[in-house]
């Protein structure tokens, strides 16, 4: 999962006074204190589509490794049709991520197919692009200013997929925060229209690392939000290797 | 054409009835061409169609036969660079527990990766085709139907469904409704869409796909694409655009279609003859009129041409009345065709609409005006050749000279004898095709002859009948060969097609009955389709055993049955006990020696091939086949060849262990079951279903209801076979009476003389009445004759040149026998109204009538 | 032999035609008559009203003392073939029969049996003078000996009566004094009662008595 949406958190480290900052300086800055060893949380996931109407889901959300070498494990637990079913994410600093599922009903595994990234995750506001993890060195950044943000001063900075990179978005604007290097909001586009935001809300320092427990993810084409809220988040749990395989995904 | 006004449209006037008749000839012979035509392209338009909505945007489909394949294969597709989505796909007809629905094709496909190749067509956005993809993957249990089958069914989101499946009837849940168009328009709506694991499960695929379909990265030709798959896969894959895989799913019916043409071609030649007789009749009541005309110095060439005009105004008029009748005619045909189709695949298309096409109709336009012209054509030359002096001169009769009649047989006995040395001498397809249109040609030439010389031999006959009248019938047809040979020829031609098509029914139904009773002896055939052809729910290996243990049950042979490629051809790939169904229903052994042919095959040595299979790619006992199996080529010497009919396209039978070793498929399609001895059938079947009735959906067929199910599949091709019966019998009713009616009309002057020189009413009347009855005797037996020939050419090509059906020489008598009294009774019937206006009318008129 | 008793007939089309008005003739056993005028004077009609044809509209024509007003179709069909031959301008022979079967035709009709048909129709022909050509079809034959055929065709039982309609009107001049040569000779040597529509002088001349018709009208009847 991405860390921009799960872990969009920042410690103000040490004494280090940042002026006039380099856009590509900020998201680097973002990124390593954001940088944890391991995950987990409890997560609810609401989506309201355009009609008002809500669904909710809840899952166990583990982790392992950062950034280009993650490995990840989601687990739902409600409602009860799709209690059980586990989906194992591995991430790869170089090309797309590997997915798999679990289904207990018919009792076996499968492997997602994920070659178009646009596609939504399982009825969510999120496509399967929104959830892999974006690594600093993918896009170039231009400081676009400072805005005021829900009260908090934020840099304002665009950002564009460096050639070569395919994306379903031709460029991004990221609103960071400037009080903890975390990230604030984030809007996609393609062209000059909108198609989605993510904002990162109710924002607390765990461990350590400030990390939002609530984020909003607006598809404006579908007019639909997802809200996910984060439960007992801990950081650096011992977790093992072994754990995030496709045979650890069968045990419960 | 001021011509045409003057001196044409009177005449159609004064004759409207016979204008009709020749009209109606020519309409008869288009529909007929229309009908079988449009209903064709509608079927298989709406099968194109539906193929084409299910490949979606797919650009390649991977298939392996009819087999299926391990799903390892989609990670090798998927990992290679030409290839940007691949998708897996299940596709199985399922029964719908619902009344009057039938049957459902069910796509199994992966909705994680399948939308970016197939248009869902989402009702309302995204949200509303699924309610939850989350909960659509993760109960098994999850459906998405179409709109259509939705409406039809007052179905709605979470509603539920039966439907039947391996493990027996189950309750499915609507979680999504495809929208109105896209995938949702194809089998008419009876369609619905399963998770691809889910379907593996409920039709006991095990970890198989039957396909991969997919889109080829951007950039990258689909030759190349193509090519790159196939060397990737290997021989046992076909790499195949969706539409070359409809075609070779249309190929399943070429034979039915090889018949369609043959009877539209037969109806369009009779349709010749007919309008040929109606022209060669007013050309010689008009003669003195062409004579008048030119006396009055119209060239010869104005004169034919005039014959020319009328008979393409005939035909346009013809035509399009028949382009009208036969669009009327196509739904029905087109749903006859339907019926087949679904018999092939399991799901019916839904109603095919039957369109009328500008090219369709522009075909047979010209088809029916360029018949009706060239049956003119002879008639217009003799038109031309009027000599207008002679012509004026009443009561004088032009001869033909009696060089034709030589020069005739000349060349009937010509291209008799080319026709002969093409039939037997060559094996080139075409060879053998000219060599029958030279025999049919000869056949037509020597018509009036043959005709005549058969009066010759039935004048004592009808002499001693009604001495004056069989004299006066008799002498009429035998001085005027000319007259009756198109009429003989027309109906001819059509006898000998009923006579064929017959032919082919018997020889075939009785064959297939007689393969039905050897070949399907085992007492129970246990399926999880409710047919012995459908392959859509397979049974586990593991049920073997179980099935052998209940009480009773003495032999369990295991059938698996996929279609697999071999040369461009889907065959039906028999895998089975070949030990132990040797011992059991040994089929016809053609070549090779019985004992030693299971021997080998049983020890996967070799395999016993099919007759038709045989013929159909020269395959004989000793030569080595090469199957394209998904481990690589598999090359099997051929141990002999039996009769077999399990399938048009040829079959091969292979031991199950040989085929489970290079398939890498252990599942099963039916189980042929023996009671033991002692046992009740009954009880047997009984227990059988006793023990499997909680655990899965399960047909115990008895051979009994096997073999009146292959009785009700070889019926319904039947069907057709009836229709084109029917029709060819109504083209030579209609012929023989319209060329009674017009011969008849034509003599009245001759009748007039008879009555005048001393002839009765009643003698006047009983000499046409035996006239027309004896004509239908000479057609019948030539058509009868000429119908032993045609039924032989159609049997060798549906052998030479369509491997589907091989079937031993018999001729139909039963439909000879009750087409002669039809025949007989429709020319008496259509001489009667001629005959009582020949008797009844003013006898001074009729002396004057010319 | 022949009487016809104030005789019409007239014809419904779009126009009513009165093809004959009032006629009274009587003809005696023996006789040759010759009917003249112009053309729709009503002279056809009047052979065909005594040929047992065609019906009066009103009138009565009686052949042999039998009135024919009474008899139906079937009846009047016997009176023809036993009484009456018939010659036409255009022949009429069957053009799928030869000669000999055209003779014979009537006599099969009358159900006499193939070989006396056969005997007496060559017998017939020999009559007419065409003994070498008795199995030539109609349209081998000229047009003097096609006539010859007809004339042998009427004469098949010996009938009382020859009735020709311009039996040499699509003869030239000479193959016409054949036929009436040959129709003088039959008269002369069977007794014939020979009635011919003409419109030939020397045809009318030949023959004992002439009717002359106009509209519909008897307007000469000259005996020579």
């Amino acid at each position: 999962m991405s860390k921009w949406m799960l872990i969009p958190c920042a410690v103000l480290a040490a004494a280090t006074t940042v002026t006039a900052q380099d856009a590509r300086q900020v998201v680097a800055e973002a990124q390593a204190r954001s940088t944890t060893k391991s995950q987990r949380y409890e997560g609810r996931l609401q989506v309201v589509d355009a009609g008002g109407k809500t669904s909710e889901k809840r899952w166990t959300y583990t982790r392992l490794g950062s950034h280009g070498a993650s490995k990840t494990i989601i687990r739902f637990t409600g409602p009860a049709e799709v209690k059980g079913v586990a989906l194992l994410i591995v991430n790869f600093p170089d090309r797309a991520s590997d997915q798999w599922m679990w289904t207990p009903a018919i009792n076996r595994e499968r492997r997602i197919a994920t070659q178009d990234r646009r596609t939504r995750f399982f009825g969510t506001d999120f496509s399967f692009e929104d959830l892999e993890e974006r690594d600093v060195d993918h896009h170039t950044y231009v400081m676009e200013g400072e805005e005021t943000l829900e009260g908090e001063r934020c840099w304002r900075i665009a950002s564009t997929p460096r050639p070569g990179r395919r994306s379903q978005y031709t460029r991004s604007t990221l609103w960071i925060r400037q009080s903890t290097y975390s990230f604030a909001q984030v809007e996609n586009f393609n062209g000059s229209t909108l198609v989605r935001r993510l904002r990162y809300r109710d924002m607390a320092s765990v461990q350590g690392i400030w990390s939002a427990r609530t984020l909003e993810m607006h598809d404006f084409t579908r007019n639909s939000r997802t809200i996910l809220t984060l439960e007992s988040l801990t950081y650096d749990v011992p977790l093992r290797d072994d754990q995030f395989t496709v045979q650890a995904l069968q045990r419960s | 054409m001021i011509l045409l006004r003057l001196i044409s449209w009177p005449y159609v006037r004064k004759h409207a009835g016979r204008a009709l008749l020749t009209v109606a000839g020519i309409a008869i012979g288009v529909a007929v061409f229309v009908a079988m035509r449009a209903a064709n392209d509608a079927v298989f338009g709406a099968f194109t169609q539906t193929v084409s909505r299910l490949a979606g945007a797919t650009e390649l489909q991977v298939t392996a036969g009819f087999s299926g394949f391990d799903e390892a294969v989609l990670e090798r597709v998927q990992a290679m660079p030409e290839v940007a989505v691949a998708s897996p796909v299940i596709e199985a007809v399922g029964a719908t527990g619902l009344p009057g629905q039938g049957n459902v094709l069910i796509l199994g496909i992966d909705m994680t990766g399948d939308r970016s190749l197939r248009e869902y067509d989402l009702e309302s956005g995204d949200a509303a085709v699924l309610d939850d993809p989350l909960v659509f993957l993760a109960q098994p249990d999850s459906l998405m139907i179409t709109a259509e089958f939705a409406r039809r069914n007052g179905l709605r989101t979470n509603d539920r469904l039966p439907l039947d499946t391996v493990d027996g009837r189950k309750e499915f849940v609507v979680r999504g409704v495809l929208g109105a168009s896209g995938l949702s328009g194809a089998f008419g709506g009876n369609l619905a869409i399963m998770d691809i694991y889910a379907a593996q499960h409920v039709f006991g695929r095990g970890r198989r796909f039957d396909r991969i379909d997919l889109a080829l990265t951007p950039g990258v030709a689909l030759d190349a694409g193509r090519q790159a798959l196939q060397q990737a896969l290997g021989p046992g894959f076909q790499v195949q655009t969706p539409s070359a895989r409809g075609q070779s799913f249309e190929s399943l019916l070429r034979i039915y279609r090889l018949m369609l043409r043959f009877s539209s071609l037969f109806a369009l030649v009779i349709a010749l003859f007919m309008i040929y007789n109606a022209f060669a009749t007013a050309v010689t009541q008009r003669r003195a009129e062409i004579g008048i005309l030119r006396a009055l110095g119209a060239t010869r060439g104005q004169v034919g041409l005039l014959f020319v005009v009328e008979s393409a105004v005939a035909g346009c008029l013809g035509s399009a009345v028949g382009v009208a009748l036969g669009y009327a005619l196509a739904g029905g045909v087109a749903r006859l065709i339907g019926t087949l189709l679904e018999g092939i695949q399991g799901v019916g298309q839904g109603q095919a609409e039957v369109t009328p096409t500008p090219w369709l109709v522009g075909v047979a336009l010209a088809l029916g005006t360029l018949t009706s012209v060239l049956a003119a054509a002879l008639p217009a030359r003799e038109a031309a050749r009027v000599d207008p002096i002679k012509a004026l001169q009443r009561g004088r009769l032009q001869v033909l000279g009696a060089g034709e009649n030589r020069a005739r047989t000349l060349v009937a006995a010509g291209l008799g004898a080319l026709g002969a040395a093409l039939f037997v001498g060559t094996t080139s397809l075409p060879a053998f095709y000219v060599g029958y249109l030279c025999l049919l040609l000869a056949a037509l030439l020597l018509t009036p002859w043959l005709s005549v010389a058969l009066v010759r031999l039935l004048r004592p006959a009808l002499v001693w009948l009604r001495p004056t009248e069989g004299m006066l019938a008799a002498d009429s047809l035998i001085g005027a060969p000319r007259r009756t040979s198109a009429t003989v020829s027309a109906l001819m031609l059509a006898i000998a097609l009923v006579v064929g098509l017959a032919g082919i029914g018997r020889a075939s139904h009785g064959q297939i009955t007689e393969w039905a009773e050897s070949a399907l002896n085992p007492d129970f055939f246990v399926t999880g389709s409710p047919t012995l052809t459908g392959r859509d729910y397979r049974l586990p290996e593991a049920m073997t055993g179980e099935l052998a243990k209940v009480e009773g049950v003495a032999i369990v042979q295991r059938m698996r049955q996929p279609r697999v490629a071999y040369r461009n051809s889907l065959v039906l790939l028999m895998a089975t006990d070949v030990e132990s169904v040797g011992r059991t229903a040994r089929r016809t052994v053609l070549e090779g020696e019985a004992a030693d042919m299971y021997r080998r095959v049983a020890a996967g040595e070799a395999a016993i091939v099919s007759e038709n299979f045989a013929a159909g790619f020269g395959v004989h006992a000793g030569d080595v086949v090469e199957l394209a199996a998904p481990t690589g080529m598999l090359r099997l010497p051929v141990a002999g060849v039996v009769r077999e009919y399990s399938d048009t396209q040829g079959a091969l039978i292979v031991d199950l262990a040989l085929y489970r070793k290079h398939w890498h498929d252990d599942t099963v399609d039916l189980f042929r079951v023996y009671v033991s001895p002692g046992a009740v059938p009954e009880e047997v079947r009984g227990r059988i279903l006793t023990r499997f009735a909680d655990q899965r959906r399960l047909f115990v067929l008895s051979s009994h209801q096997v073999r009146a199910y292959v009785g009700r599949m070889a019926d319904q091709w039947f069907s057709v076979t009836w229709v084109q019966i029917a029709v060819a019998t109504l083209v030579a009713v209609l012929g023989i009476a319209s060329s009674l009616t017009v011969t008849i009309a034509d003599r009245r002057r001759e009748f007039g003389v008879l009555q005048a020189i001393g002839g009765l009413r009643r003698q006047v009347r009983a000499a046409i009445w035996m006239e027309a009855a004896t004509l239908a005797v000479v057609c019948l037996v030539l058509g009868l004759v000429l119908g032993a020939l045609h039924l032989y050419f159609v049997l060798q090509i549906s052998y030479r040149d369509y491997p589907g059906l091989r079937f031993d020489y018999a001729y139909p008598s039963l439909v000879a026998l009750a087409v002669c009294p039809v025949m007989l009774a429709a020319a008496v019937a259509a001489a009667i109204g001629p005959a009582e206006s020949a008797v009844r009318g003013s006898l001074v008129e009729a002396l004057e009538y010319e | 032999m022949i009487r016809l008793d104030a005789v019409v007939k007239q014809f419904d089309g779009k126009r009513r035609v009165v093809a004959l008005n009032d006629v009274s003739v009587s003809i005696t056993r023996g006789e040759m008559v010759s009917i003249v005028g112009p053309s729709g004077s009503g002279k056809s009609t009047l052979l065909n009203l005594i040929g047992c044809l065609d019906r009066p509209s009103s009138g009565e024509v009686s052949i042999d003392g039998r009135r024919l007003s009474g008899l139906d179709d079937d009846e009047l069909t016997r009176v023809r073939r036993d009484t009456i031959g018939f010659v036409f301008q255009f022949f009429n022979l069957l053009p799928t029969l030869t000669a000999l079967e055209n003779v014979a035709l009537p006599l099969h009709l009358r159900g006499w049996s193939r070989h006396r048909a056969r005997e007496r129709a060559t017998e017939l022909l020999g009559v007419v003078g065409l003994a070498q050509r008795v199995h030539h079809l109609p349209e081998e034959l000229s047009g003097g000996e096609r006539q010859r055929v007809a004339i042998a065709r009427a004469l098949s039982v010996y009938p009382p009566v020859l009735l020709g309609d311009e039996p040499t009107g699509n003869l030239d001049s000479r193959t016409g004094e054949d036929i009436l040569a040959l129709l003088t000779d039959l008269h002369a040597r069977l007794g014939t009662t020979i009635v011919i529509v003409t419109h030939d002088m020397r045809v009318a001349q030949s023959c004992g008595r002439t009717i002359a018709m106009r509209d519909g009208q008897v307007v000469g009847d000259v005996r020579r």
